[in-house]
């Protein structure tokens, strides 16, 4: 059941990432321990200036207090109003909608392919299986960004044993060039272990982790984001091909697709 | 003293005035999900094709000023996936079931109409002949009054329940072809659908839309619908639906007083996919600090200057 609470959810907390990177935290919403990795909330923009809610990727949640986290960046005028939003401000949210990761089994090691944007989500996974017990030497995970101040949130994705592996456009931060080489790297030196691979991010880097994880044979998930006007299924503004030669709903059968499954 | 929202089309009673809009709720099923679909006046499903249609390539929708662009292409599951699918779901809502129904060809409305015609769950059906974003059918059947009389009359001899003809604006005279339905047959009208629109990415010079155009939906039409539904109620007998833009209970009496026996809400749903719920709250208030026992004490009594 989707409960549209329409009302009033309080932002909690505002933090300014830098780079156009913002993180609101939002509390107390009621459904903010069903969020799970993946999920995304549809969010309405305060003040009319924009039409249609903006849907977000959950990044973090305080089951306790009944808090939950998105990060987002800035690129239009949705985001710009989000980034001006202050503590205190009331939201209407809608959600957690969507699929969400798979964990991976205890003996596979989860390559974790974040690029830019696309990080939180697989942040909220990678602390997710770290506090469920997943051995954290058996999460990699990849971060692109085109320079060094657009990898955020570094600490909070750090945790001792999990290896991070940034990678920057320019070379400021980590390797320098495409998130999806090391990638390659990684999986090609690995072969001998039980991988798993998760992306989110741009789609030319969501079709390259497709197209290599299908070609080294490495199952695995891709969150997508396409523009969505309702969130729950009904407008099917925001379809995707699939390989089948259907088309899916990226807010309903999506946003989380296994490797293979879309038309990229 | 509580209002009653009852309102009767075409002899058909519906619990209130508030109805979703084809398109906009696809079979019910996600939107039972939401609320009760008991609370709605009518459930009106998306367009129904004989073959089943996978519509049009994304991006599908763009976000205008006040509403929104969207070519989707009348994707739909088809008749017969409809019939065994989705009538079984709305079998068990106690809400009225309006089925839309489409055509590229006038014998496909008819087939498909025709097929509804056994199913009693299927309280009315509303012809879409005026889609603007399918290649064939739609607009072509509703922009002629010529063609508009006889897709009606012909549907009408397969289907014995009331008919409602769901009319465009990108027409000369709306109330020409309003009386073209009439004289068809229709038992209601529903007006108005989508405009044509378009929007263009200046870094691209892509139209926002693979289709290049679409259907302008959303709060901007209001204006528009409300001037549509006006002139026809002057000029034509048969109850009239009115769509465009409703997005609040006042939005519904706008309709009502130019004319309009109940509304449907379609884009709203989107942003607030309680909206229906939330303009049947609104109207109960709005009609008790009015002192109006119904929605018939509305309907046509704008005090024009």
């Amino acid at each position: 059941m989707i409960h549209p609470t329409c009302d009033v959810t309080l932002l909690k907390k505002h933090r300014d990432l830098k780079h156009g990177y913002h993180s609101l935290t939002f509390g107390p919403y009621p459904r903010a321990s069903e969020c799970r990795p993946g999920s995304f909330i549809h969010l309405r923009v305060p003040g009319g200036a924009v039409y249609f809610r903006r849907a977000m990727s959950v990044a973090a949640v305080n089951a306790k207090a009944k808090e939950l986290e998105i990060i987002f960046k800035v690129l239009g005028r949705g985001t710009s109003i989000l980034a001006g939003s202050r503590r205190g401000d009331k939201f209407d949210i809608l959600g957690p909608l969507g699929t969400v990761f798979t964990f991976p089994r205890k003996n596979e090691t989860a390559i974790l392919v974040a690029g830019g944007v696309g990080f939180p989500p697989l942040m909220f996974l990678s602390n997710r299986l770290t506090k469920s017990g997943h051995d954290p030497k058996r999460i990699e995970f990849f971060y692109g960004g085109r320079t060094a101040g657009e990898i955020v949130e570094r600490a909070r994705i750090k945790k001792p044993g999990l290896r991070f592996n940034p990678v920057t456009d320019d070379g400021t931060f980590g390797q320098k060039g495409l998130v999806t080489g090391p990638v390659e790297r990684f999986i090609a030196a690995h072969r001998e272990r039980n991988l798993r691979i998760y992306a989110c991010g741009p789609d030319p880097m969501l079709k390259a982790v497709n197209e290599l994880a299908l070609r080294l044979g490495v199952p695995g998930q891709l969150s997508l984001e396409a523009p969505m006007p309702c969130g729950i299924g009904v407008c099917l503004g925001c379809v995707v091909p699939l390989t089948s030669g259907d088309y899916a709903r990226v807010c309903c059968e999506g946003p989380v697709f296994n490797v293979g499954e879309v038309s990229l | 003293m509580t209002p009653d929202l009852r309102v009767r089309i075409a002899g058909v009673e519906f619990a209130n005035p508030v109805m979703t809009a084809s398109g906009c709720c696809g079979y019910g099923e996600e939107l039972g999900a939401v609320f009760p679909l008991a609370k709605l006046g009518a459930l009106v499903t998306k367009s129904i094709t004989l073959h089943p249609r996978s519509g049009h390539r994304p991006p599908r929708t763009a976000e205008t000023a006040s509403g929104m662009l969207n070519a989707i292409g009348l994707a739909n599951v088809g008749i017969d996936a409809f019939v065994r699918d989705k009538i079984p779901f709305l079998e068990k809502q106690k809400t009225r079931v309006i089925v839309n129904v489409a055509g590229s060809t006038l014998q496909e409305y008819v087939e498909v109409s025709s097929v509804l015609a056994d199913f009693e769950r299927v309280d009315m059906i509303e012809l879409n002949i005026s889609c603007p974003n399918v290649d064939k059918g739609g607009i072509e059947f509703g922009a002629d009054p010529v063609m508009t009389e006889r897709t009606v009359s012909e549907v009408k001899k397969v289907f014995p329940r009331p008919l409602i003809a769901k009319l465009g604006p990108m027409v000369t005279s709306i109330v020409a072809i309003a009386q073209a339905a009439e004289q068809g047959g229709a038992d209601a009208l529903a007006i108005m659908n989508s405009a044509y629109g378009t929007a263009i990415d200046v870094e691209t010079w892509r139209p926002r839309l693979t289709n290049n155009r679409g259907g302008l939906t959303g709060p901007a039409i209001k204006p528009i619908a409300l001037a549509m539904v006006d002139a026809v109620y002057q000029k034509c007998k048969l109850p009239i639906i009115g769509i465009g833009g409703v997005t609040t209970a006042e939005d519904a009496v706008e309709f009502f007083l130019v004319g309009a026996t109940a509304v449907q809400v379609g884009t709203a749903l989107f942003v607030q996919p309680d909206a229906p719920i939330r303009i049947v709250d609104g109207l109960k208030q709005y009609m008790q600090r009015k002192k109006l026992a119904t929605i018939a004490d509305m309907v046509g009594k704008v005090r024009k200057w």
